[in-house]
């Protein structure tokens, strides 16, 4: 679990801050922050996390063609991916999974939730 | 026959007829541009003041967010202090001081839990910005079609460019079925769907 590098990805500086803030308290502390699907595409190849969380609805890119782009890249195929995002309605949870999501939850979420599907995600 | 009755008389008529209606709606047109030109530029008054709330939100949420970052370290550290103490005090004879640390812990821990609580709950920034983007979107809409029907009247303060009442635009992405409370699908339903592909 130390060894987790995550990627969290949101355009609204609040949302990273309770994102970042939500993992530190589950034992997540390597957290890099991006804030949008273009400036995460650019950290990855930096920092190259093995987590992401990111949200949908962005400007520049949004996290459905980031997702799309990330899973058209070899290295990141198996990347698990985490949505968490306003969107409920069942179509685009059916659009999020096809793009290769691997998890989605729905904002607002509780940290119990989060720590879960993180948990769920890197045990498989 | 009579020479009203003859056709071109009937067709002066009618003429005339259409004249004052054409007219009467000429007036009517010119009755409508005022209203028109007010709407028209009352609507970036609208989207200014919707992004002013949600920058206001915004400003304040950090504000709420930079004070409970500080209890939250303050409150580790005073965990971590009281049980340093606790952990010194076991040798000596001082039951009082362990139940008073015991219960100083507690409290923290409490506060602890209270400031992540109050953590969680400021998602209602994200999700209420999303909603006023929604708003402001609409009112976007509404205004280019107004400055549109006004270009079409020839009114004055029509000539300039769509959304130029409203100067640069800010760049919109939001859900416009954001809400805190009222969500299309629950949690539950997703985890079921998602358990679902990985059978």
């Amino acid at each position: 679990m130390a060894d987790l590098k995550i990627l969290a990805v949101d355009d609204s500086p609040t949302m990273r801050r309770i994102i970042v803030n939500t993992l530190r308290r589950a034992g997540f502390n390597n957290v890099i922050e991006a804030s949008d699907g273009k400036d995460a595409l650019a950290k990855m190849k930096i920092e190259k996390p093995n987590f992401v969380i990111t949200d949908w609805n962005m400007p520049e890119m949004d996290g459905l063609t980031f997702i799309t782009t990330l899973r058209s890249i070899d290295e990141y195929k198996e990347l698990p991916v985490l949505m968490v995002t306003t969107r409920s309605v069942k179509e685009d949870i059916v659009d999020a999974m096809k793009a290769g999501v691997n998890n989605y939850i729905v904002k607002p979420f509780t940290p119990d939730t989060l720590k879960a599907k993180i948990d769920q995600m890197v045990a498989r | 026959m009579s020479s009203t009755g003859t056709p071109q008389v009937r067709i002066q008529k009618e003429i005339g007829e259409l004249t004052r209606s054409i007219s009467g709606m000429v007036t009517s047109f010119k009755k409508l541009r005022r209203p028109l030109v007010e709407s028209r530029d009352k609507m970036p008054q609208a989207t200014d003041q919707l992004d002013k709330i949600t920058q206001q939100t915004e400003v304040v949420t950090a504000r709420m967010l930079d004070v409970v970052e500080q209890m939250t370290q303050r409150e580790e550290d005073v965990i971590r202090g009281i049980d340093s103490i606790r952990e010194q005090v076991r040798g000596g004879d001082l039951g009082e001081v362990e139940t008073l640390a015991q219960g100083l812990i507690q409290k923290a821990t409490d506060n602890l839990n209270d400031a992540y609580q109050i953590m969680e709950s400021l998602q209602f920034q994200d999700i209420t910005a999303q909603q006023m983007d929604h708003a402001a979107s609409l009112l976007q809409n509404l205004e280019n079609k107004l400055h549109g029907i006004l270009k079409t009247l020839g009114a004055p303060g029509a000539v300039h460019e769509e959304g130029a009442a409203g100067g640069s635009r800010k760049a919109r992405a939001f859900d416009p079925h954001a809400d805190y409370v009222d969500r299309k699908a629950d949690q539950k339903d997703i985890d079921s769907f998602f358990a679902q592909k990985e059978r």
